[in-house]
């Protein structure tokens, strides 16, 4: 075998020209951005040869140029957004549109604005807080950092609640943009709050979302977060979500994804004070030749910790569908309850799922468990249905639904789950039914 | 109604069902009897149209229509109905919803409207009061964590609802305690018409008490070896199937 020719222009090459086009202040935040930037040009982007990447190959990511997205407002479709009754920002491409914002009234002790806003108004706080955001940030956070400009910024003051949920539309296309945009959330003491991010993508656009959500649970936070992907089937999708978790704060995480040519989602939960409690859960459903990865990385830190994951795959035609679950019990972190179940479905003999449970203890006293299955529809099951009538269609696209009810179920937003069902029924064309 | 002509059947490597002819004509009912892995299932369920069978000879006939080259649905939405040996649970389908779906499949089939939900209410609350079922069940999920006994009165509560002209039952008596198959045989019964047909399986003279079978026929060997009026299952009750087998081998 020869050695591959050098190409003409890496990727790395690529973003750097846009990096280099952008026109930025001379100031600490660019500063910031510009080291982010070197470090990502230092390592790249992550190959296979990476344990945490070794069943999604980024080729297709990479033999793309993005433009940098515009903050000019693009075709919403407003007819694709959950209804929703609490506060709304649109990203669109990443930028915040206000005219289709809505963030007041805000109760006490929440403030809620864009992080666009933020930086115009005090660009050096920023870059205090990011600076001390200390992490081993991944190739893809880099990248975010380097383009970082707009995105949300959720603040909670101790025992504040905000009842309505926080709905983050990210609204990607037309063309080939990319968007970087971040989510900050803070959450003190005994606060509680709902955020739902959902990403849609127009028709046939080529475009690159790269988010990062970080959340910060102090002692007693609850956080619902919902992650809804929706992203065109050409578009890639990489999500980043880190929470830390401290004392009895309780973090749950939904996580569907259906959309994109190519999309992975890494979640990281670290349980950093005992009673913290984690609920990882989603449902991920390749079809065409989508690529859905989905990582995560629950931390128990501390002892007397809780996590419980839960994701189901449902793999059609070509569609490839990837989830590791991986759990660290640190050393000294006894009493720990860690479950993670994952159950995979696959339509087509030429889908395909990879699950794997990664599991490194170093402490005795810890209760783990894990299960993974993989099978097909049951063809009893299937001609029971069709033998009261119903058509082949129908009772398939019931037995998938069935399948996807148990994360369903746990989706507390009627209107969010309403979207859902419907999304699904379309998917796999059948009509309504619920046990 | 149904006339089976040298019906020959393979399932894997093995040859279940070794020629078989039957009729069942309009308004009457049959019992098959026959030895633990004698086919009776298998019989029915290629009725029924499950898949995994293979149909290596012999017809099928249902109203002058070929049975078996129609999907399972359409045999259901032409009024072929079967009540599973072993019924399916199905965990996140709405046990109400499958009674529905199936009674707004048959009615489309016929050219009918779909059912209003108020009538689709008291019908079924009608036949759930026949079948002695608590309405709890109808939002559960199919069959879901039923016990023995409520799969085989849910079998015959969608049977009643859907209203087959060709009703097959696949030991629906087994697992009822001595009420419930009073209460299962009663609506079995209100089903019979002069329209309607029913073949059923069953190990028990028992159930023929309560349904008064017009022919009984002894599978064995993947073949109708004897066939009598409802005295054979008294018959069958005393002595058992060898003698029937013994006869069949010395013919
Ligand atoms: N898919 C299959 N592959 C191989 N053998 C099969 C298959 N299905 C059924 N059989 C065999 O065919 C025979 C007939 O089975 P069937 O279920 O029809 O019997 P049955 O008369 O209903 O018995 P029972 O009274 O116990 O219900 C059995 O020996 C069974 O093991
Ligand atoms: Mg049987």
């Amino acid at each position: 075998m020869s050695a591959a020719a050098p190409k003409a222009t890496t990727s790395v090459d690529r973003y750097r020209s846009l990096f280099d086009a952008r026109p930025l202040p001379d100031n600490a935040l660019t500063q910031w951005r510009r080291a982010a930037f070197e470090r990502f040009a230092a390592i790249g982007l992550p190959t296979q040869r990476e344990e945490d990447w070794k069943y999604t190959n980024l080729r297709r990511l990479e033999s793309r140029q993005f433009t940098p997205a515009t903050p000019a407002p693009v075709a919403t479709d407003e007819s694709r957004w959950i209804a929703n009754a609490g506060a709304r920002i649109v990203l669109a491409n990443g930028h915040a549109l206000a005219s289709l914002s809505t963030v007041s009234p805000q109760p006490p002790g929440v403030t809620l604005l864009t992080l666009g806003q933020w930086i115009a108004n005090s660009p050096e706080q920023v870059a205090e807080f990011l600076q001390k955001q200390r992490r081993d940030a991944s190739s893809f956070e880099l990248l975010n950092a380097a383009f970082l400009e707009d995105g949300v910024v959720i603040d909670l003051a101790d025992g504040a609640r905000f009842d309505q949920p926080i709905y983050v539309i990210h609204q990607m296309g037309p063309g080939n943009g990319m968007s970087h945009p971040r989510i900050f959330v803070r959450c003190g003491r005994n606060s509680a709050c709902t955020l739902v991010e959902h990403y849609i993508g127009a028709a046939d656009s080529e475009t690159l979302t790269n988010s990062v959500v970080s959340l910060d649970l102090a002692q007693g936070a609850k956080v619902a977060h919902y992650r809804l992907q929706q992203e065109s089937s050409r578009s890639f999708h990489i999500g980043t979500v880190h929470a830390h978790l401290d004392r009895d704060s309780r973090y749950a995480c939904r996580d569907i994804a259906l959309g994109a040519t190519l999309a992975r989602t890494h979640i990281t939960a670290t349980l950093a004070g005992p009673g913290a409690e984690a609920t990882l859960q989603g449902l991920f459903a390749p079809s065409g030749t989508q690529h859905l990865d989905t990582y995560t990385l629950v931390d128990h830190a501390a002892p007397h910790t809780l996590s419980n994951e839960e994701y189901r795959g449902v793999a059609d035609g070509r569609g490839r569908g990837v989830y590791r679950g991986k759990v660290i019990v640190r050393k000294d972190a006894q009493k720990i309850d860690s479950r993670q179940s994952s159950r995979n479905l696959l339509l087509s003999p030429t889908a395909e799922i990879d699950t794997r449970p990664e599991l490194e203890i170093y402490a005795n006293d810890v209760k783990c468990s894990h299960g993974a299955t993989t099978g097909q529809l049951d063809s009893t099951a299937l001609f029971y249905l069709r033998s009261r009538g119903l058509s082949e269609d129908e009772a398939r696209g019931l037995l998938i639904r069935a399948f996807a009810e148990s994360i369903l179920s746990t989706i507390e937003l009627e209107p969010l789950r309403q979207h859902l069902e419907q999304q699904l029924n379309e998917r796999f064309a059948s009509s309504e039914a619920r046990a | 109604m149904l006339k089976i002509e040298n019906l020959q059947v393979k399932a894997g490597d093995k040859q279940i069902l070794k020629g078989l002819n039957l009729e069942v004509k309009a308004g009457e009912v049959h019992a098959i009897m026959g030895p633990n892995g004698s086919g009776k299932s298998t019989l029915v369920q290629v009725l029924a149209g499950r898949e995994g069978y293979e149909v290596t000879g012999g017809t099928a006939t249902y109203n002058g229509k070929d049975l078996l080259a129609m999907a399972p649905e359409e045999r259901a939405r032409e009024g072929v109905f079967l009540a599973f040996q072993y019924p399916v649970e199905i965990p996140g389908v709405n046990n109400v919803y499958l009674l529905k779906a199936g009674l707004n499949a048959i009615r489309k089939h016929r050219g009918e409207a779909e059912v209003d939900a108020f009538e689709f209410l008291s019908l079924v609350r009608e036949k759930m009061k026949l079948m002695q079922m608590d309405e709890s069940f109808l939002n559960r999920g199919v069959n879901e964590g039923f016990s023995g006994g409520e799969k085989k009165r849910n079998e015959i509560l969608q049977m009643a609802v859907l209203e087959p002209a060709l009703a097959l039952l696949d030991e629906t008596d087994s697992g009822l305690d001595i009420d419930a198959l009073r209460v299962v045989a009663n609506g079995v019964n209100s089903l019979r018409r002069q329209d309607r047909a029913i073949l059923m399986v069953t190990h028990y003279q028992r159930l023929l008490d309560y349904i008064e079978p017009d022919r009984v026929h002894v599978l064995s060997g993947g073949q109708i070896l004897k066939s009598g009026d409802k005295s054979l299952a008294l018959e069958l009750e005393k002595r058992g199937y060898d003698w029937i087998r013994q006869g069949a081998a010395a013919a």
